[in-house]
């Protein structure tokens, strides 16, 4: 067997898991707020489409991810709005978002459907490094986002963990009463974060346009990863440096199809191998299941609900 | 919030005007006819003629009624199963999984079966397959819930992308029962004819339109009147009182669940012994699982009403479609456009249906400390 | 009490004027004055709906009032927030505590001071933690998570928390409801720890008893307004019940008028096990006809395992019940209740009752209903309840949740009692009159003594030593789990009745 297209194999999980990992963190910093936000699938596509069309009229690559953040920002405050602001069920408003992302990407990048990339982000020149024989060209062949990503969750569990804000984010998620008896707004918390959650989707969507997308096509695009990104927010159990490697692990199995199909492997067909995943995060899921499991690893506590003072 | 010195407040509101009920879904059409127009306009596209070209392909010519009502069919089951999860606060949201094994178990039955039944049974026993499939792919979801109290949400979510590799696999990745046979090109092996209907005349309105609608009456009727429905209002409303009234928490969830998967595997079903006849992995495009959803939201999980919601985005996909045959094509996710924005417009309106506005004065407040 | 007034306001540590709230409905604050010095103990007692949280919570700036100024060392505050409370030295540690259970107890203290790092170091907030929780007296693992933590830590947790965020004033929302009487004792001498540092506390209590030894000053409300202001040693506890009452108490008690007949419920040592615990242990007793058997203790030593496993809800890992002559353990609630027992849990609303639904639909909840649901039967009912019981609801389709506390007792009290038909004999009564207004009260009390008259065997459990007192004619202390005291009613010794729920007899 060629060990090169196992390499490649493994570097493209690492790329694939960049996209993943930003909308996975996404998704866990506005879950740990006790917003459930299912739109993600939607948001990626409009960060992609966004990021397509701008580079298209641009040429600009960072003007183009700029605004596939901007864009993320608009359609998770949509979702903030309508769930926090107005109380909308969380779970019935992700959806429209998802359908209504759905289409818009799709009547916006119509009249581009087809044509290649317009700008590319380019892997990082990291020289020697990236000759280490095998683990060069896995680890040290990708362009800054990937290792952007990395420190992004390493600050994002920092951010969680030892930092003021991050302390009453997880209050607010798992008790928005106790929170809001000490005088910070729940809705602003909570706004805030599913704002930051819906930029780092956006842009989820932008670099995977711009770095793994070859040509807009919106049913080919993202592909269900906003839903991937969902499942590994439970399989990460609401911690942003497991993210990485469930978000690796993910990146491995969409990938595998393509290599075993490129080599004529036929251990397994390919679709069954694209069911591991999911089948993966399914099991995670029921070890999580535990009430020991839940308690210490689970989801935040008042996840979906909305917060109303209780004042008589 | 407050602005200036006004303070904008939200208030329950005692009592909802008979009004607001009908009202709160038309603006939300209304409102979302804006944002497609708006979106028209800037593509070159004439909103007005565009739009009302849309409502006259989607609704109101024979033609795009009867497509409507055609595509509407599995619509209304994807919406059932929704609403009757949902009412329950059971998140099933792997409709469209449920759904797909409803085609793969409806097409088993069909080939396999149906040839050794009477023609008079044929039909009924494609259509209990798929229920079964349907319920049998929301089974461990169900059973994770019930027993673990594990939230069905990601977990039916998840089984959405099994099942969809799993047509996948029969359609592509094997040479199986499902595939054709007769030829090379990847597709699905054709039903028994005694298992398939013909839809009415020239259109393609398929008979199960009528067992659609005949499901969402009855089920109206029965979770209004029986027991069951009483019990699942319970549970629904204070899961503490149902377990004080001797109900089984556990019961009550894996039956709506089961129920729930039964009901979008039926969708896959009308799929099958309507237009489709064979597996076909083109339903794996349309996402009617998801689209059930945002149709039983729409109806306040009503299901008289899922009939309505049903038809109307039905429409607004045929009109949809039919824009991309035109001079100036339009393209068909316009009409995805249009059902994102109902569903948002109407989540948001569902609030000044419940609450009403307050604008109050207040007095500066001088802080002393 | 009106000198107060004219005096140096400067001289309280924290003051009410002429407070006025209003309730939809309900005038829960009716120009009220209050005063606190600083270093003093200061008891606000009144019956449930007498006003008193709704004052506290004026005070710490939970509740904004209506009319009428709170004044901080002499100056008028508006405090709009209970954080703004907590900025002028005013904390609350409510009934209900607000803790994140996930959360550690320093975490859970530091959660949301301003002076706090941007960069959280654990080690340094827990040492903060342990110094606050080491001054007071409050012996506190700063790194033990909330939620392993029993009642009366918790309630630790969240008066550290108050003095770590510099509160001067503690108001504590019935701070002994949910302790063991070595808690309590240990509580009182936190708030004399806290009081020799000139802090001031506020009590907000309905006990009478309890909280008098305590007090360096009881002020009485009642419907709203306050009714006295009573000092150390002034304060007897007969007077502190006129105020609190507004008349002579009638400590006269209902007793059973006929000879109690036939048993109807018998428990032979029933015992529950759960996580290697024993929760119920070796627990026997007979409930006749006729009768009413109290069964006092603190919350928490059982009262509601017990409930649980008389009503079938959870199966006993030992003895045996039995409803008319029936055995009954681990038959299921629905067969309990076909055996003749009726519960009214302590939890009305939400367990006893669906919240959302209608009266009607809540009368149906423990009929026998067929295929189809026969609400016809149910509404006519329903009508009728309305009627003779004086239930306030604009009609029978009305949610429950929409109902004031009185009258959705009465909706549940009326199914468990009259609709579960001539069958149902025996009654297992939970807290009945939990905060409910006196009015309600009398209207409850009055409704078990006269299922009792019909010859109905009632098991009443209650935390509200006086409520048993009053309407008992046998009396069974809990405590951990275990019958530690038994009593008829007209020989009760109250003092050994008392020591029996501190678990020292």
């Amino acid at each position: 067997m060629n060990s090169n297209v196992w390499i490649l194999t493994f570097s493209d999980a690492i790329s694939i898991a960049t996209t993943l990992i930003l909308a996975t963190l996404g998704a866990i910093l506005t879950e740990r707020s006790g917003v459930i936000n299912l739109g993600v699938e939607g948001i990626l596509l409009m960060g992609a489409v966004t990021a397509f069309l701008v580079g298209d009229g641009t040429g600009n690559l960072w003007l183009a991810l700029f605004l596939s953040v901007l864009v993320g920002v608009a359609m998770a405050t949509i979702h903030a709005t309508l769930t926090i602001t107005l109380r909308a069920n969380q779970i019935v408003a992700g959806l429209a978002l998802v359908i209504f992302g759905n289409g818009l990407s799709q009547f916006i990048g119509k009249p581009v459907e087809g044509k290649s990339r317009p700008v590319t982000i380019e892997p990082m020149n990291l020289g020697a490094l990236s000759d280490i024989p095998v683990l060069g060209p896995i680890l040290f062949g990708h362009d800054i986002f990937t290792y952007l990503t990395w420190v992004g969750a390493l600050v994002c569990s920092l951010y969680l963990n030892r930092t003021r804000p991050g302390l009453v984010l997880r209050a607010t998620g798992d008790a928005p009463a106790t929170v809001d008896a000490q005088g910070v707004s729940v809705s602003m918390v909570r706004f805030v974060h599913t704002i930051l959650g819906g930029a780092l989707m956006g842009l989820a969507g932008g670099w995977f346009m711009l770095a793994r997308g070859t040509a807009w096509s919106q049913a080919a695009t993202t592909n269900g990863i906003g839903w991937i990104a969902l499942a590994l927010v439970v399989f990460a159990a609401w911690r942003p440096l497991r993210a990485i490697a469930g978000a690796v692990l993910f990146g491995f199995t969409l990938q595998v199809p393509f290599t075993l199909q490129g080599q004529q492997i036929n251990i397994l067909p390919p679709e069954i191998v694209q069911m591991l995943p999911y089948v993966a995060t399914l099991f995670v899921l029921v070890m999580l299941s535990t009430p020991r499991a839940r308690r210490l690893l689970g989801a935040p506590k008042m996840l979906g609900q909305p917060f109303v003072r209780d004042e008589r | 919030m407050i602005i200036g010195n006004v303070r904008i407040e939200l208030e329950a509101r005692l009592s909802t005007p008979k009004w607001l009920y009908a009202a709160v879904p038309a603006l939300s059409l209304l409102f979302a006819f804006v944002v497609g127009g708006v979106f028209l306009a800037l593509t070159g596209h004439s909103p007005i003629g565009t739009l009302w070209l849309l409502i006259e392909r989607g609704y109101a010519s024979t033609k795009g009624i009867t497509n409507t009502l055609g595509s509407a069919t599995p619509l209304i089951c994807t919406g059932l199963a929704a609403a009757f999860a949902f009412r329950m606060n059971l998140f099933n949201i792997g409709q469209e999984g449920q759904m797909y094994l409803g085609m793969i178990g409806s097409a088993w039955a069909g080939i396999v079966l149906a040839g050794a039944l009477p023609g008079f049974a044929a039909v009924p026993m494609v259509l209990l397959f798929g229920a079964l499939s349907g319920a049998l792919w929301v089974l461990l979801p169900a059973v994770l819930r019930a027993k673990l109290g594990t939230s069905e949400i990601v977990s039916s979510l998840l089984l959405n992308y099994v099942a969809l590799n799993l047509v996948n696999y029969f359609i592509f990745g094997s040479r199986g029962i499902f595939r054709d046979p007769s030829t090379s090109f990847p597709q699905g092996r054709l039903i028994e004819e005694s298992a398939r209907l013909s839809s009415f005349g020239t259109t393609r309105t398929y008979p199960t339109v009528l067992i659609a609608v005949a499901l969402a009456i009855g089920l109206y009727w029965f979770m209004k009147r029986s027991n069951y429905g009483y019990e699942t209002s319970v549970f629904a409303d204070s899961p503490n009182t149902a377990r004080y009234a001797g109900m089984s928490s556990t019961k009550l969830t894996l039956s709506v669940l089961l129920f729930s998967g039964a009901l979008a595997g039926l969708a896959g079903s009308m799929y099958v012994v309507g237009p489709a006849g064979k597996v076909d992995p083109g339903l794996l495009q349309i996402g009617l699982g998801y689209a059930g959803i945002v149709v039983a939201a729409l109806a306040r999980y009503n299901f008289v009403a899922v009939i309505l919601t049903a038809i109307l985005f039905a429409g607004l996909r045929e009109g949809g479609a039919s824009l991309q045959i035109s001079s100036n094509p339009v393209p068909i996710s316009i009409a995805v456009v249009l059902q994102g924005s109902v569903l948002l417009f109407a989540l948001g309106g569902e609030v000044f249906r419940r609450n009403r506005l307050r604008i109050r004065r207040v007095q500066q407040v001088s802080v002393a400390s | 009490m009106g000198s107060h007034r004219s005096g140096g306001a400067a001289l309280f540590a924290l003051s009410a004027r002429q407070i006025t709230k209003r309730f939809p409905g309900v005038l829960a604050n009716d120009r009220v004055d209050f005063d606190l010095l600083p270093g003093e103990v200061h008891t606000l007692l009144g019956e449930n709906g007498a006003g008193k949280s709704t004052l506290a919570s004026v005070l710490c700036g939970l509740y904004k009032p209506d009319e009428g100024a709170v004044l901080r060392n002499g100056t008028q505050v508006r405090l709009t927030s209970p954080r703004h409370g907590l900025q002028n030295g005013i904390a609350m540690v409510h009934q209900h505590f607000r803790l994140v259970d996930r959360f550690t107890v320093a975490e859970n203290v530091v959660l949301g001071h301003r002076k706090l790092p941007f960069l959280l170091r654990a080690n340094d907030l827990e040492d903060q933690v342990a110094q606050v929780a080491e001054r007071f007296g409050l012996p506190l693992d700063p790194r033990a998570v909330v939620g392993e933590l029993s009642a009366g830590q918790r309630q630790r947790v969240e008066i550290v928390k108050a003095l770590y965020h510099g509160a001067e004033i503690l108001l504590l929302d019935e701070p002994t409801a949910l302790l063991a009487p070595p808690e309590v004792e240990k509580l009182f001498e936190t708030v004399r720890a806290m009081t020799q540092a000139g802090k001031s506390v506020v009590f907000v209590s309905h006990k009478l008893g309890e909280v008098v030894d305590i007090s360096d000053r009881v002020t009485v409300m009642r419907d709203g307004h306050v009714t006295g202001s009573v000092a150390r040693g002034e304060a007897d506890t007969r007077k502190l019940a006129e105020l609190m009452v507004g008349r002579d108490i009638d400590l006269s008690p209902r007793r059973s008028r006929g000879v109690a007949q036939e048993r109807l419920l018998s428990l032979s040592n029933v015992g529950l096990t759960k996580d290697g615990v024993d929760r119920i242990s070796r627990v026997s007793f007979d409930v006749r006809a006729g009768e009413i058997v109290g069964v006092a203790g603190v919350s928490g030593n059982g009262q509601r395992e017990l409930a649980e496993i008389i009503a079938g809800l959870i199966s006993p890992t030992s003895g045996e019940v039995t409803i008319n002559g029936e055995r009954v353990n681990g038959v299921g609630t629905r067969n309990v209740r076909k055996a003749g027992l009726a519960y009214v849990p302590e939890d009305r609303l939400g367990t006893g009752l669906a919240p959302s639904l209608s009266i009607v639909d809540n009368l149906v909840l423990t009929r026998d209903r067929g295929f189809l649901v026969d609400r016809k039967s149910a509404h006519a009912e329903a009508e009728l309840f309305i009627k003779q019981l004086e239930i306030k609801t604009p009609n029978a389709l009305t949610a429950t949740r929409k109902l004031s506390g009185g009258n959705s007792q009465k909706v549940l009290l009326a199914r468990e009692i009259f609709a579960a038909g001539v069958n149902a004999r025996v009654l297992v009564v939970c807290s009945p009159t939990r905060g409910l207004d006196v009015g309600a009260v009398e209207a409850v009390h009055k409704l078990l003594d006269e299922a009792r008259n019909a010859g109905k065997a009632i098991l009443l459990i209650s935390e509200d030593l006086d409520e048993v007192l009053t309407l008992a004619d046998k009396i069974l202390v809990l405590y951990r789990g275990s019958v530690v005291h038994e009593a008829v009613g007209d020989q009760v010794d109250v003092e050994a009745v008392g020591l029996a729920m501190a678990g020292l007899s």
